[in-house]
């Protein structure tokens, strides 16, 4: 490879790991640094001490570009303060103004980590001969499954978004607080939090990715599957599934009806 | 083109008992929210039995 492509290639990554400090410094900025020191968190020790973790994890990522530490590990160690601290995620120190700057910062953090820690392929070659179907039109499977990539970072950027808002924000979830947890609203909303995390990474897992994993793993196992579907319906009638699903259904409705009127 | 029918029916007949669990949520009634939600979430699983089955009967 010549020197160029190299000096290149270096200058690329010192600017692209420059971005992520910046960006993941900003975040930890935001999320720590400043409600921290809103809610007086810093007089504790072990607060501050907890707050200070996320700096060495992000330095850790950056040196090592390893995705597992910049997108799991830092946003989970910005996380450590705040379990110590509970007031610090509460909405009276992040109005709507300030979540929306917030959550700016981290996605933006979220989508240049991934962005720049994905960048694996050797420079490009000093001569190039462009293959005959390089000049065809993009194939209907390659721009479909664009649109799916697309709209799988469309779901992971607003659905968190909107489920954290209508958990911090919205007027009746936060009277509803009020009136059963009074005394102790900001840490069973920061725990509201946790849990629509949760509940958002299990249904992302599950659901969205699920489903595209036999196209994203090859199709082997898809059309093994299939000959097992086609097999079951030589035989011409449903899996055991279909008959322990129609008993529960019945079991819970005689259960609820049973408890209701009797 | 029954199976089809079939499975839209359940699904439809899902979402009425998603539909009712949040009633129930709404009178806090936690219980039989709960159960209202494992009825639909067994009513769907069945339909997408039978999802299943038009489909390869048609391939």
């Amino acid at each position: 490879m010549p020197a160029g492509a190299w000096s290149r290639l270096g200058k690329w990554r010192t600017f692209a790991d420059g971005v992520a400090l910046v960006l993941g410094i900003n975040v930890w900025v935001s999320v720590v640094l400043l409600p921290g020191s809103f809610v007086g968190a810093w007089a504790d020790p072990a607060a501050l001490t907890a707050a200070l973790v996320p700096l060495p994890v992000l330095m850790l990522g950056l040196w090592r570009r390893s995705e597992a530490v910049l997108l799991a590990g830092f946003p989970s160690a910005l996380l450590l303060p705040v379990a110590l601290v509970p007031e610090m995620a509460s909405a009276h120190v992040y109005g709507l103004l300030r979540f929306s700057i917030v959550a700016v910062g981290l996605v933006a953090y979220l989508m240049s980590a991934s962005f720049f820690t994905s960048f694996h392929e050797p420079p490009p070659p000093t001569n190039v001969r462009p293959l005959s179907s390089s000049r065809q039109p993009v194939p209907p499977r390659w721009r479909r499954r664009f649109r799916i990539y697309l709209e799988l970072t469309i779901l992971a950027v607003v659905c968190p978004l909107v489920l954290i808002y209508f958990a911090n924000f919205h007027h009746t979830n936060q009277a509803f607080m009020r009136t059963m947890f009074p005394g102790r609203v900001a840490s069973m909303t920061t725990m509201l939090d946790l849990l629509v995390i949760a509940l958002w990474l299990i249904l992302y897992s599950y659901v969205f990715l699920g489903v595209l994993k036999p196209h994203r793993t090859g199709d082997r196992d898809l059309a093994g599957q299939l000959s097992r579907l086609r097999a079951d319906a030589r035989r011409g009638r449903p899996r055991p599934a279909f008959y322990v699903a129609m008993a529960v259904a019945l079991g819970l409705m005689a259960i609820l009806l049973w408890s209701r009127y009797f | 083109m029954f199976f089809e029918i079939l499975s839209l029916s359940l699904i439809l007949g899902s979402i009425f008992f998603f539909y009712e669990c949040i009633g129930y949520l709404a009178h806090r009634d936690y219980a039989a929210a709960i159960i209202l939600m494992f009825i639909g979430l067994a009513v769907i699983s069945v339909a997408k039995e039978m999802a299943r089955l038009a489909l390869v009967k048609k391939d």
